[in-house]
């Protein structure tokens, strides 16, 4: 290899490198954050798997299926809510299932399923178990 | 082409998630590292039994890699009756001789992105196919088991685990290359130095 074609290649790698360091560099600062917010499930709840609750992690590659058992809710009730059959739509995405039966509006799907399994969750309690009760301090005692 | 194969995995499990890491495997640009971690997640979720999950994705990653290293053997013939003679040739395959374990280790689950090319030259060059499955093995472990195990610790936020893990992946290309580029100046500079001196 000639030496003006080892510094091109040099300097080619040192730019790459650059682009790369930077551009991920920046990327990484932003999920590390989010990332930091996160953490994993304490170990006593991975032994089983509760429903899910959070509808904005619904996307539009998941099936009726997948969301049905995710959400632990009848799929019937999803394909009443699209009015669609479940019949041929076992394994259509949302996505899919939009483009076959409400072409004229996208993201339709999404939103009718977000809202049909948050009309049919069940009600949260108000103090969950791990919720810590107020202290015992926090009550004057009554004088007589 | 990510949420198609998202689609596949939990409507057809274990079979699809196998194939798409093996065709990942032999060059196919497929996001394997988000795949496995979403796998991580759907096993938390019952949707795939977590152990025959892992351990069929693991075969089929470690055959695909066997497969892409075949394909470079295979093609050693043909590129030593072009290189033979060249000295750059016989240093080059010394150096991966020498740090191609490591190669191989760490592009199973870090910089994933030249885990082919690695595995080509590996089977180009004259690196022991035993020493190649070893490395690979232990290596597509920590990706299977520890991204997977992320994905399932970390149960429906998987997605920001993903983001995290391609942002890590990328930026040690980066470094990568980087360090490269380096090296290669320092050799260049020192040699120039030499040919004005003499």
């Amino acid at each position: 290899m000639t030496p003006a074609r080892q510094r091109l290649l040099f300097i080619s790698l040192i730019v790459m490198g650059l682009i790369f360091v930077v551009f991920f560099g920046v990327r990484f600062v932003h999920t590390f954050r989010e990332f930091n917010g996160h953490r994993p499930r304490h170990f006593s709840q991975l032994q089983s798997a509760p429903a899910e609750t959070d509808v904005t992690l619904i996307r539009d590659w998941m099936t009726i299926g997948y969301l049905s058992h995710a959400y632990q809710l009848p799929p019937d009730l999803l394909y009443e809510a699209l009015n669609i059959p479940p019949n041929g739509n076992e394994h259509k995405s949302l996505k899919q299932l939009n483009k076959k039966y409400y072409p004229e509006a996208p993201g339709i799907v999404v939103e009718k399923v977000k809202a049909a399994i948050l009309a049919n969750q069940p009600p949260q309690s108000p103090l969950t178990p791990d919720t810590p009760g107020p202290p015992a301090t926090a009550i004057p005692p009554v004088k007589p | 082409m990510t949420d198609f194969l998202l689609t596949q995995i939990i409507n057809y499990g274990t079979p699809i998630l196998g194939a798409i890491v093996f065709i990942g495997a032999i060059g196919a640009p497929f996001p394997g590292t988000l795949i496995v971690i979403a796998a991580g997640a759907f096993s938390k979720q019952g949707i795939l039994p977590w152990a025959t999950t892992g351990l069929i994705a693991l075969t089929c990653v470690v055959l695909g890699d066997s497969l892409s290293y075949g394909m470079g053997y295979y093609a050693r013939d043909r590129i030593l009756q072009r290189f033979q003679n060249s000295k750059r040739w016989a240093q080059a395959e010394s150096t991966f001789y020498r740090w191609g374990g490591m190669s191989v280790f760490w592009t199973r689950f870090l910089i994933t992105g030249i885990a082919v090319p690695v595995n080509l030259i590996a089977g180009t060059s004259d690196f022991r196919f035993r020493r190649f499955i070893l490395y690979d093995l232990i290596g597509e472990c920590i990706w299977i088991f520890g991204y997977g195990g992320l994905g399932y610790l970390f149960g429906n936020q998987w997605e920001v685990v993903s983001n995290f893990l391609g942002n890590v992946s990328g930026l040690a290309l980066g470094l990568l290359l980087l360090v490269a580029g380096i090296v290669l100046a320092v050799r260049w500079l020192k040699a120039t130095q030499l040919k004005t001196n003499s």
